[in-house]
């Protein structure tokens, strides 16, 4: 794990001690890096399917093969480390067919219709089929992989026809997440991702962190509020990024906004996570922050302030008027029993800011130090 | 006290004593060892006689048991409403048809004997080859001890000699013997056996391992088997040899989990040797493996051992540097690692000239359409023509023959020159891999073969990396498209393309030669390909 970050911090601060040619041209190197880190910060293109920089690379789904001079077969340039002077071609007749040919055969096992396909979620395969011309008439495989569709938890859905067993997802499970929920399972063609006896989600280990759809490549695991509600395909929403207000981390999120829903009011339809690297979280979520962003449209939501009448009952009211009634009310109990008969307690929702700002009120307006923040217990 | 690594690597035997991977297997055995249910789940569910715990019964379905009616034999006991399946090569192919029994192969099974274990699939048992310790027929007849290196027919040699021998010469000399010897791999790749041994032998210190391949079971080769059958004396003994070269203390026997008559035989040779002390130093360790073909890929073999799915790895790094739980590992073939005692008695110079075209005799196996299908023991390098001689002749006339098991494809009777050795068949475009010679007479339907092996690569690919996972796939379609009757422009179009792509692309052995079949049969024979 600290290897790897190195790895991705290097070319920004780590020395660069050595050098190998990409495609003519001397790169420096810091050692640990791979083939990959080191052409893509040299602007080569190399296509990955299986890569994930959170991840140790699997080399398996085979898209950024390169050739390397003295080596009789082609490399995965994602897990073969760089060495210095080594000689790398990314670009040749030999690359340029084995990308057409390789496309050529994932499209064969994968839903063939771009549009079809991507409902929920982009697919980086038609993205990079279409790049690479790609064969789209060839034959066409039986499908095999066995889904969960009984899978009765609430968040993700699991659609073999579009996966391609990149096994980022059970990769990520495992080493990000540290849970082992999902797992590649049978052989051969028939290999798919499962769970311990197929059984739902919620019936395993797993945290709902929803990591394995974001890391998946094609939307063969994907959320299933937006497949259900029929979010438009993804190229057709809005990111907006912002910092998930659960808790005190932080995280940076991309709310997915329908700007066309609700007559042109717009919606919220998914949460995705930013790239990873992206400080603070990496690209990584938790369930809450993930899926639990469908309170912004619930009908129970307090938008506006609301004050008890004298029969008891909640009615809207203005900003000012709430705020003084909240304060008299305040006042009227320190008046009365002192300072301390107060307690102030802030969500873990609010930020940092605004948590500061309650223990001042607390401690410096009324003078007590009963103050708490329910992320401390 | 186990350590994780320890209970890691035992969940597939847990897996198999709990009676195979039926629901709630996969949570006791996650609860029992640490590992989490998931992994264990997907690691049992890669090996066949682990994830389909209700087949008791499996029909061999192997090129040389397909020839000599195995679909009879699966008919029929589907027929009786057994709880029958199939599985790849049982390397039985000397007494085909073959079927597995628990983990039992029953050799020479007729249809018959289904009718005759009347309804109970318990009680079948094979009328031509009874017994269930079995051994096939082996050869040259009357061939001397002195030309031979794993001598078959030889009496098994419990002194330990040869171990005494390597100990007063020192591991050095031991390399050197090896080195002059010119021992390649009998595994497949033909490797020479001295590079890896250096090179375990230098890495720097701390654990390294010696790892035994007795996972034979590429098409058309059963070799290993009659090895561990008759001398587990010389295989014991070459590992204690080569552990003692390399400095290693721990050997791992990772045998086949159809192999249950090797497996006994190997049970006892090591309590012999327990028993007489000769291999003192060296610490056999028995690993079964649990029904999957690319374990014999060494670097697969490896990750079942450490109990996880048998998906290859990727080399670099090679085994020698980092292999077994990340340690140095020297991993041999069961036939390489029996030359090693004759080796080192007589010397290196003495293994290489008994070659012809290259070091050493080979176990060569031989079946299909000969009168005595065997294992025989020549020189490296003869012609398929004197291989069938030793065998009794051939059946017919000879047509096609595969000259190392599926992964070397066919070739026609007018190669029938070429010396069977490393070199020569790699320029015929072939290989001589395991030696698995299966031999096609002028009634056998060349396309028919070719869809059988194209069946096994399909069932038995890991399924780890796109071109084989899915090129095998397509390439069975394809074929089966043409046997259909859609013409061969229609239906064998991308052939080319699939089997350059999975060639360049796939990331084992597997992958890479699994179009071969196909290819060299359209490259040797294309009038069966002809449209019309
Ligand atoms: S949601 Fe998170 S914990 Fe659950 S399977 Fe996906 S990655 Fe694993
Ligand atoms: S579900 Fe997605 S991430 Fe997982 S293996 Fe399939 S394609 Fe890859
Ligand atoms: S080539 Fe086939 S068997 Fe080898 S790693 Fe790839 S999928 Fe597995
Ligand atoms: S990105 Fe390198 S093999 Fe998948």
């Amino acid at each position: 794990m600290a290897d790897r970050n190195a790895d991705r911090a290097s070319g920004g601060g780590a020395s660069l001690t050595a050098s190998l040619t990409i495609d003519g041209e001397r790169v420096p190197f810091a050692p640990g890096e791979t083939i990959l880190q080191v052409a893509r910060r040299a602007g080569a293109w190399i296509p990955t399917l299986c890569y994930d920089p959170r991840l140790e690379p699997a080399g398996a789904c085979r898209t950024c093969l390169v050739e390397i001079d003295g080596w009789r077969r082609l490399a995965p340039a994602c897990a073969t480390p760089a060495a210095a002077d080594m000689v790398v071609t990314t670009r040749s007749d030999r690359i340029a067919r084995h990308h057409k040919t390789l496309l050529s055969l994932y499209m064969t096992d994968h839903v063939a219709d771009r549009d079809a396909c991507e409902t929920g979620a982009p697919c980086e395969l038609h993205a990079l089929a279409d790049r690479v011309g790609a064969a789209t008439d060839w034959p066409r495989m039986e499908p095999v992989r066995a889904g969960r569709p009984d899978d009765r938890n609430a968040f993700i859905e699991f659609r073999p026809d579009r996966c391609i067993l990149c096994a980022r997802c059970t990769r990520y499970c495992a080493e990000v997440e540290a849970v082992s929920a999902i797992t590649l399972a049978g052989r051969g063609s028939h290999t798919t991702i499962t769970t311990a006896d197929a059984a739902s989600l919620v019936d395993t280990t797993c945290e709902m962190c929803g990591g394995c759809i974001d890391t998946c490549p094609t939307g063969a695991m994907t959320e299933k509020i937006p497949l259900r509600e029929h979010a438009p395909p993804d190229r057709l929403l809005d990111k907006v990024r912002t910092t998930c207000n659960y808790c005190g981390v932080g995280c940076q999120l991309d709310l997915n906004v329908d700007r066309a829903a609700h007559g042109g009011r717009g919606r919220v339809v998914k949460v995705t996570s930013p790239p990873p690297g992206t400080p603070p979280n990496d690209g990584n979520l938790c369930v809450k922050g993930r899926f639990a962003y469908q309170f912004i449209e619930h009908p129970d939501r307090l938008t506006r302030p609301l004050v008890r009448d004298a029969g008891g009952s909640l009615r809207e009211t203005s900003w000012e008027d709430a705020l003084a009634r909240a304060a008299a009310g305040l006042r009227g109990v320190a008046d009365r029993h002192g300072a301390d008969a107060l307690g102030f307690v802030s969500s873990s929702r609010c930020t940092m800011e605004e948590n500061y700002l309650m223990q001042k009120l607390a401690r410096a307006v009324f003078g007590t130090n009963n103050v708490h923040q329910c992320a401390a217990t | 006290m186990a350590t994780d690594r320890d209970k890691r690597a035992e969940i597939l035997d847990r897996v198999r004593a709990l009676g195979g991977l039926t629901p709630g297997v996969a949570r006791q055995v996650a609860r029992d060892t640490g590992v989490a249910e998931a992994e264990v789940f997907g690691a049992a569910s890669f090996y066949h006689l682990l994830a389909e715990p209700d087949v008791r019964v499996r029909v061999c379905t192997g090129l040389s048991c397909e020839l000599a009616g195995a679909g009879d034999v699966l008919a029929r006991a589907r027929a009786a409403g057994w709880p029958v399946g199939t599985c790849a090569c049982l390397a039985a192919c000397d007494r085909a048809p073959a079927v597995l029994h628990g983990r039992d192969t029953l050799a020479g099974i007729r249809p018959d004997d289904v009718d005759r274990a009347a309804g109970d699939w318990r009680a079948l048992a094979s009328s031509a080859v009874p017994e269930r310790d079995w051994r096939g027929d082996v050869g040259p007849a009357g061939a001397p001890a002195d030309r031979l290196a794993c001598d078959l027919l030889g009496e098994p040699d419990w002194s330990g000699s040869a171990f005494a021998r390597a100990a007063q010469l020192g591991p050095d000399a031991v390399i050197a013997e090896i080195d002059r010897a010119g021992l390649q791999g009998r595994g497949g790749a033909g490797f020479p056996a001295a590079v890896k041994w250096k090179s375990v032998r230098s890495q720097p210190d701390g654990d390294r391992f010696v790892v035994l391949n007795a996972d034979e079971g590429e098409p058309g080769t059963f070799k290993d088997r009659e090895l561990l059958l008759r001398r587990p004396d010389k295989v014991l003994e070459g590992l204690a040899i080569a552990a003692a070269a390399v400095g290693a203390r721990d050997v791992y026997l990772y045998v086949r989990g159809e192999f249950g008559a090797p497996w006994r035989s190997l049970e006892r040779a090591i309590a012999r040797f327990a028993a007489s002390g000769a291999l003192a130093d060296t610490r056999f360790h028995l690993h079964a493996g649990h029904g999957a073909y690319i374990c014999g890929e060494e670097t697969a073999l490896l990750e079942a051992l450490e109990g996880k799915r048998g998906m290859p790895r990727l080399k670099p790094p090679f085994p020698t540097e980092v292999g077994l739980w990340g340690r140095p590992t020297l991993i041999h073939n069961v036939e390489t690692i029996a030359c090693v005692p004759a080796i080192v008695q007589r010397g290196g110079d003495w293994f290489r000239a008994l070659g012809k075209t290259g070091p050493g005799t080979k176990l060569y196996c031989i079946s299909g359409h000969v009168r005595r299908p065997g294992t025989y023991e020549l020189p490296l390098g003869v012609t398929v023509d004197e291989l069938a001689a030793a065998a009794g002749g051939y059946v017919g006339e000879l047509r096609a023959f595969s000259p190392g098991g599926a992964s070397s494809g066919f070739l026609p009777a007018r190669l029938r020159d070429t010396p069977l050795d490393f070199r020569a068949l790699a320029d015929a475009g072939s290989m001589l891999g395991s030696a698995g010679v299966v031999v096609l007479n002028d009634t056998a339907d060349v396309v028919a073969a070719v869809a059988n092996q194209l069946r096994f690569f399909e069932a038995e690919s890991c399924g780890q990396c796109a071109p084989c996972r899915i090129g095998t796939r397509f390439l069975r379609q394809a074929l089966d498209r043409f046997r259909a009757g859609a013409g061969r422009g229609a239906a064998l179009a991308q052939v080319a393309d699939v089997a350059w792509q999975m060639n360049e692309g796939s990331i084992c052995g597997l992958g890479q030669a699994a179009p071969l079949p196909l290819v060299s049969a359209l490259r040797h024979f294309p009038e069966e390909f002809a449209d019309g």
